[in-house]
This record gives C-alpha cells, sequence and structure tokens, in this order.
C-alpha cells in the first residue's frame, strides 16, 4: 500500500515538474511570472487532442505538434503581452497583469472551440498495458509519464548548462544590459525562452490529458496554482528545484489524500506552500538572493 | 556625548571586508567631510549609518544612544536624515506633495483620525502644506511646487531631496554625493546652504569626490581607502598627507 | 434615469458591490502591497455574513459588520508574517491564502455546506444599502487619501527606501493596508452574501481574484474614483453590448492587457494626470505672457 502510493505520488508528482519547468525558466530569465502558463499548456493540450482525433494522426506526433504549437503561442504571448512591459522597463506587477489577461483570451478562446465540453482522446490512443510486480500496479502509461518527464528535464539542464544557446540564456538570466554588450541578442534568447517553455507546455498539456483522460478549456488553472508550490518548494527560477518539488508535491498530495481526506489535501498544499515562503523563501534547495523588505541587512 | 560616533565599525559582505574599522564623529554645527576613491566604501558607510546595513562589528552612537542595530525608520525617528548618491525623488508626485513627505515623523494625527478624516486631521494636511511651502520658498523653489518631480531639471532635482531631508528636521545630514554632476557654480550655492545649516547647529556629514569642494566646506576631513580610515584631522594637513595623495592619484 | 436603473437593479447592484471589492484590492496595491488576496477576505466575509444571518438571526448592519471584521482580523493576522516578503513572494504568499480559504470551505461541511454550500441566505442587501455602504467606503478612502495615512501608502509605493530614510515604517503601515484590505473584502463578501441567496467555495477562487485586480488596473490605482470606474466599466460590458456577454472572459482579458500595456495608470489617472498636464501648460503660457 505505502509503496503503491509513493510509486503513484512520483508519477502525479513528474505531471507537476513537468509543468512547472517552463514556468520557473521564464522566471529564472525575465524575473517575471507568466500566469499565461496554464492557458499555453492547455492549448497544448487541445492541439494535441485535435490532431488525435479530427486529423487521425498517432500520439507521438501530437505530441510534437502540441509541443509546437505550445511554444508559438508561448512566444506570442511574449510579444503580445510582456515585449512590451519589457521595453518599457515596467515590472513584475505589470507581467502579471498582462499575462494573466492574455491567458484569459486564450482560455475563452478554448471555451469557444471546445463549447465548454470536457474532450477525451479515443479509446487505445495509448495501449492500457499494466504490468504487476512485488505487489505493486503501473500502467505503460505511468512509466512513460514518469520517463518523460525526467527526460524532459534532464534534457533542459543539458540544453542550459551544456550547450551554446544556453549559456546565452543563462547570460541574459543574470544582465540583459551586460550581455547584450558582449553581442548576445536578447530578443532571440527571449524568442527562445519562451519557446522552450511553451514546448514544455504543450507536451504536459498532452501528456496530463492522457493521463486523466480529460481536456477542457480550464485544465490549466489547478497546475498553474500547483506550480507555485512547485517553484517556491524548488526556488523561484531554478530548474533542478522544480523537478524536486514537483515529485515532493505528488507525494505529500497523494499521502495527504490517501491518508486523511482529498478535500483537505488543498489546504495542506497551500499551507506548505504559506509556510516555506515565510521561513524559507529562496525555497528548499534554492540559493537565488531574496529581495527583502528595506530592513537592516 | 553629542553628535555622531562611529566606533570601530567593520562591515563584511560574504567575507569581503566593505568596511573596515572606522572611527570618527561628526559633530553638531561643522561640516564634516568624508572622501576617498571609488568603491572606498563611502556609500557603505552612510547606509550603515542610516540604518539600511547591519555593522558586523562596532558601534554606532547618536547623542549618546546606541543605534547599530535600530530600524531604518527608527533611525530617521531619531534625527538622521540622507540624501542619496542617485536622486530618488517620489518622481510622479508633486515637489510640493515630495517636501510634505518628508514631515511624516512630525505628524500627530493618528490613524483613527486619518480614516475619520477629522477636521484635525485636515487642518493637520493643510497645516504641513504650508510649511513645505515655506521650505521651497526658502530655497526658491516655489515656482515649481506644483510640477511632477520627475519633470524637473538635475539641480533642482538635488534641492528637492535636500529639502525632504530637512523637513524631518534632522539633528545629523546625511549628504551622499550632493553636488556630482554639477557644475562649481551650482555646487557653490548648494555648499553655502550647508554651510548656513551647520552654522545653525545641525551635524553634517558630506561625502564627496569633488575635492575643491570639500576643501571649501569642511573643518574636519576622513579619508577612506578600500574600507579603512587613512587619514582624519584639518582638511589641509589632511590633503598634505602622502598617503591620501597616494591614495587619489594613485603614486 | 431612474426607470433605467429599476430596469437594471441587479445589475446596479453588482456594480456597487464589485465596487467594494475593487477597494479591497486598491488599498493594498495603493500601499505597495502585492496582495492577491481580496478574494480570500471576501470568502471569509460571505460565509460570516451567511452564518450570522441563517443561524443567528442577525440584522442586516450587524452581518455586513461582523463581515467587515472578520476581513480586517484575517487581514491583520496575514500582515504579521506578510510585511517581511515582497513584491512576487507577496503574491504568491497571498494566493495561497485565496486557496485555503476555498479549500477549508469545502472541507468544513457542518459550518460551510462543503461544496453544495449554503443555501436559503435571505436576500437582506437592496440598493440603498449598497449605496450607503459605498458612501461610507468612499469616505474613507478619501479622507486616507487626503491625509498622513496616504502620503505614506504613496511614499512606500513608489519608493520603500526613501520611506524608511523618512521615517515611514513600512511593515506598520503595510500592515494597516492589509487590514483595511481585509475589512473592504470581507465587506464586499458580506454584501455578495445577502445578494445571492446562496454561496460555493468556488465563487471565491482565481476568477474573483483576477476580477478584482481587473477592476484596478483598468480603472486606475491611484485616485480613489477608479476602482469603482474599472467596476462600472467592467461589470457594464457585457450587458450593455450583449454579443461581448459569451466572450466575456477574452473582453476582460484584452481590457486589462491593453490597459496596463498602454494606459498603465488605468483610465481615471490617465485623464487626471492629461487634464493636470493641460492646466500647468496653460499656467505656464500665462506666466509667459506676463512676465
Amino acid at each position: 500500500m505505502f509503496t503503491q502510493q509513493l510509486l503513484n505520488g512520483l508519477v502525479t508528482g513528474s505531471t507537476y515538474a513537468l509543468f512547472a519547468l517552463g514556468f520557473t525558466l521564464v522566471f529564472g530569465v525575465l524575473h517575471v511570472l507568466n500566469l499565461a502558463h496554464g492557458a499555453v499548456f492547455m492549448v497544448g493540450a487541445f492541439a494535441g487532442l485535435y490532431t488525435v482525433t479530427t486529423a487521425g494522426l498517432p500520439l507521438p506526433l501530437a505530441l510534437l505538434v502540441a509541443m509546437l504549437v505550445g511554444g508559438l503561442i508561448s512566444v506570442a504571448v511574449d510579444w503580445l503581452a510582456l515585449r512590451p512591459l519589457r521595453q518599457r522597463g515596467t515590472t513584475e506587477f505589470g507581467a502579471i497583469i498582462s499575462s494573466l489577461g492574455i491567458a484569459q483570451v486564450l482560455m475563452s478562446a478554448g471555451q469557444a472551440v471546445s463549447q465548454t465540453q470536457i474532450m477525451r482522446f479515443p479509446f487505445g490512443t495509448f495501449p492500457v498495458v499494466i504490468y504487476q510486480f512485488w505487489g505493486l500496479r503501473i500502467s505503460l502509461l505511468q512509466i512513460v509519464i514518469l520517463l518523460l518527464s525526467l527526460m524532459l528535464a534532464l534534457a533542459l539542464l543539458l540544453f542550459l548548462f551544456r550547450s551554446d544557446f544556453g549559456r546565452q540564456i543563462r547570460a541574459v538570466a543574470i544582465s540583459e544590459r551586460t550581455s547584450s554588450l558582449l553581442g548576445i541578442r536578447p530578443g532571440r534568447v527571449y524568442f527562445q525562452t519562451f519557446f522552450i517553455s511553451g514546448a514544455l507546455a504543450g507536451a504536459a498539456g498532452v501528456i496530463i490529458g492522457l493521463a486523466f483522460n480529460s481536456v477542457h478549456f480550464l485544465m490549466g488553472e489547478p497546475y498553474l496554482l500547483r506550480a507555485f508550490v512547485v517553484i517556491v518548494l524548488g526556488g523561484l527560477g531554478s530548474i533542478g528545484g522544480a523537478l524536486v518539488g514537483g515529485l515532493l508535491l505528488g507525494l505529500v498530495q497523494t499521502f495527504s489524500v490517501s491518508y486523511l481526506s482529498s478535500s483537505l489535501s488543498d489546504a495542506i498544499i497551500y499551507s506548505l506552500l504559506f509556510g516555506i515562503l515565510l521561513l524559507r523563501p529562496s525555497g528548499l534547495f534554492g540559493k537565488l538572493h531574496i529581495e527583502t523588505r528595506v530592513v537592516r541587512a | 556625548m553629542s553628535g555622531l560616533t562611529l566606533r570601530n565599525v567593520s562591515r563584511q559582505f560574504d567575507g569581503l571586508l566593505a568596511v573596515g574599522d572606522v572611527s570618527f564623529s561628526v559633530l553638531p554645527g561643522r561640516i564634516t567631510g568624508l572622501i576617498g576613491p571609488n568603491g572606498a566604501g563611502k556609500t557603505t558607510v552612510v547606509n550603515l549609518i542610516s540604518g539600511l546595513l547591519r555593522p558586523t562589528q562596532g558601534t554606532i552612537h547618536l547623542d549618546g544612544e546606541d543605534i547599530s542595530t535600530i530600524e531604518p525608520a527608527a533611525v530617521a525617528r531619531r534625527g538622521i536624515a540622507r540624501t542619496f548618491q542617485t536622486i530618488r525623488l517620489l518622481k510622479e508626485t508633486s515637489v510640493l506633495d515630495n517636501v510634505v513627505a518628508g514631515f511624516h515623523c512630525h505628524e500627530r494625527s493618528s490613524w483613527l483620525a486619518s480614516l475619520l478624516g477629522t477636521p484635525a486631521a485636515r487642518k493637520e494636511t493643510a497645516d504641513l502644506r504650508a510649511r513645505a511651502a515655506e521650505l521651497l520658498r526658502q530655497f526658491n523653489m516655489l515656482q515649481y511646487a506644483g510640477q511632477a518631480a520627475g519633470n524637473l531639471s538635475y539641480g533642482h532635482q538635488r534641492r528637492v531631496e535636500m529639502m525632504r531631508a530637512l523637513a524631518t528636521e534632522p539633528r545629523l545630514l546625511l549628504l551622499d554625493e550632493p553636488v556630482a554632476g554639477m557644475n562649481d557654480r551650482e555646487a557653490d550655492a548648494l555648499g553655502e546652504i550647508f554651510s548656513v545649516l551647520a552654522t545653525n547647529g545641525l551635524a553634517v556629514l558630506l561625502i564627496e569626490h569633488n575635492i575643491r569642494f570639500i576643501m571649501s566646506l569642511c573643518q574636519e576631513l576622513h579619508v577612506l581607502d578600500a574600507g579603512r580610515l587613512i587619514a582624519s584631522g584639518e582638511p589641509h594637513a589632511v590633503r598634505a598627507q602622502a598617503a591620501v595623495v597616494a591614495a587619489y592619484l594613485g603614486a | 434615469m431612474s426607470g433605467f436603473i429599476l430596469g437594471h437593479l441587479s445589475v446596479f447592484e453588482l456594480v456597487l458591490v464589485n465596487g467594494v471589492l475593487a477597494y479591497s484590492q486598491y488599498i493594498a496595491l495603493r500601499a505597495g502591497v502585492f496582495s492577491m488576496a481580496t478574494a480570500g477576505f471576501a470568502a471569509l466575509g460571505a460565509y460570516t455574513a451567511a452564518l450570522f444571518a441563517v443561524r443567528l438571526g442577525f440584522p442586516v448592519w450587524a452581518g455586513l459588520f461582523a463581515a467587515a471584521l472578520i476581513g480586517a482580523v484575517a487581514g491583520l493576522v496575514l500582515a504579521l508574517p506578510l510585511a517581511r516578503l515582497r513584491g512576487v513572494f507577496q503574491a504568491i504568499a497571498t494566493l495561497a491564502f485565496v486557496q485555503i480559504v476555498m479549500s477549508v470551505g469545502l472541507y468544513w461541511e457542518s459550518l460551510t455546506g462543503g461544496a453544495l454550500g449554503l443555501n436559503g441566505i435571505p436576500k437582506l442587501v437592496h440598493p440603498g444599502h449598497l449605496l450607503v455602504v459605498l458612501a461610507i467606503v468612499l469616505y474613507v478612502l478619501r479622507a486616507v487619501s487626503r491625509t498622513g495615512i496616504g502620503r505614506a501608502f504613496d511614499t512606500i509605493r513608489q519608493d520603500e527606501t526613501v520611506a524608511v530614510s523618512l521615517g515611514i515604517s513600512v511593515v506598520k503601515y503595510q500592515s494597516l493596508a492589509f487590514v483595511l484590505s481585509g475589512a473592504l473584502g470581507g465587506l464586499g463578501g458580506g454584501l455578495i452574501a445577502y445578494r445571492n441567496y446562496s454561496l460555493v467555495p468556488e465563487d471565491f477562487g482565481f476568477p474573483l481574484l483576477i476580477a478584482a485586480l481587473s477592476f484596478v488596473v483598468l480603472g486606475g490605482r491611484n485616485a480613489v474614483a477608479g476602482p469603482l470606474v474599472g467596476a462600472l466599466i467592467l461589470t457594464l460590458l457585457p450587458e450593455v453590448a450583449r454579443p461581448l456577454a459569451d466572450y466575456r472572459l477574452a473582453v476582460n482579458g484584452v481590457l486589462i492587457v491593453l490597459a496596463i500595456i498602454y494606459w498603465p495608470y488605468g483610465v481615471v489617472d490617465t485623464v487626471i494626470l492629461h487634464w493636470r498636464q493641460r492646466k500647468a501648460a496653460r499656467a505656464q503660457a500665462v506666466a509667459e505672457v506676463v512676465p
């Protein structure tokens, strides 16, 4: 029972981590919260679903389409809602409002397209295979979810820390001015950052849509709210932190649901978030410098 | 002992020594100068005194009271006012209201009176505006009262910042490079104001780059280099010291 | 005019209720507190008011007072830890508060009715009540704006370092802002309870939080009239332009994106700014003619 819950918790947690990766990437580079991330995730899920249902294409292709669409939508979000603010040098407040606004537009579009229905992947989109060993049950889908999330997180880390593009992104994250003096074009870096973030959201949309076999226009909201917990746990802007934070949150949620009550689980999760912000705002692993109030430092 | 006294004050940032073992006093009625090359730790000293930074070692006293660890707002209420190296005005707010903000410590209306908008609270606002206008008149700035502070010229913005600091009616005024970017004429006009303030009993700590300006104003001078005081005393005597020449000219 | 108002009484009431919620958001932002807690305060106020009326038979004013009080208390409790955080951390923490309140509302079935909510709440508020409440709120906010508290709030919002250098205690004033925001949010929640006949926890989630922010962003964050104008526009628009009602979300979204990018001061403050500049220009012109 315990081991089974542990396994379930890790699978749930890996979906949280997958969602949060792109969210924390944007925060790490631009130091703004992109609240349209949940809507981009929803659009990705829609794109993947329609690729399977309307176009009748196989799932791996749907995943790629979802990543492409997610990436492009995310870049559009940046262009329409965030870039104008950046050019004016306006701060974190504007970005939150603006990304919330564009999220509403995307959600409204999703609502119109889906006519407020909950949509499902057709039966057999993903083979139903259940493995049993040591008294544990795990489906092939769960294994794929777990592996895919870990792979994407690793790929992102490798990209950021081992490639030239990654180095440029990290340079801009530290200082846009200095890096542009060094010949890095910040515009390109922002494009890449948002594309990667959106592609990850799109992938998460398809995977989570499959896992719960439910795709609808409001699906982003609970994940966005969870993502706050994940990135605060792991430290804002930290990729590795998001991975660990996501897994941790999955465990906390699974265990609190199975041993306490499902409706209390949310209260516990958000109290955890609140507590961490107060006690350790840089997260469990973050070394991020936290600007605090004007008090003696 | 009256005035400001720093005793063996040190401050480290992640093991890096920004200010080391600095001791000096700033007496009422005099202008005390603090000079040093870029990165010598001058602004760190100002931030330590005004309460933005906590000294790693040493104590800071104002009129005999230890203020080394109290919160910055409390430091201001004890009577220490400052200007900033890069001007910090409320840019959207009018010049008059920028100065009115400086009277905060002297407001007497309770929160309840303010929430209820009692006649007394409204009268206090009117009185403070009148006092701010009077201050503007003294500094010959009354004609700009209604303008947004961000629209003023550089020199005028400096003056507004000064008036705001004076509105707190301080015992000690910290001036962090007040004439940076000004020409000699503008600087001297401001210097005259500083002299008058000191003559009226205010303790003034003047941080500057401009040697000519500081020599003409200060009664006492301290030289900071790499976080340590390398010379202190009467300005002309200090300037003659070899270490000071070395720090400034790199010779 | 009165015929129009009578015909649209329900919308008119909604504008006023939303106005009160907008002021809860406004007072926090005015003091530089990046709070998203208004929806949580409203939930506390709404359930308190509803329970007082249903279980204890309290009259309308007592119920509303209790709603405001519980909001203020929640604001005070939140303020103690949150005044230490800033920026996005404050925003995230207050968001967590909203979620905690909502999930407790779902969990504590014996008190709140859980997911089914509270039903059969008497309709106790009428437009007259709403007008009186809003008049009081406006009076207090105007008083705050014109006296010491407003000055301290404005200074903190624009530059915290300057504020402390002038002796303004940021923690103290931001705590006050939290308490005021809590009281107004609780009051707004109480009005919702006495107008809607029933309550469910989902009424007070993310959408309400976004609505409260939108009112202030669109209307303006400085002048006292701003939030009410924002609430008026965003509440009336779907009613006036019926075809837009289906795309309420999108209309709201487009408006706040445009507002934050092109009129960052909001409708009312932009108009005031423009008017002031013209006045200043005219004064300058007069001064040049008559040297």
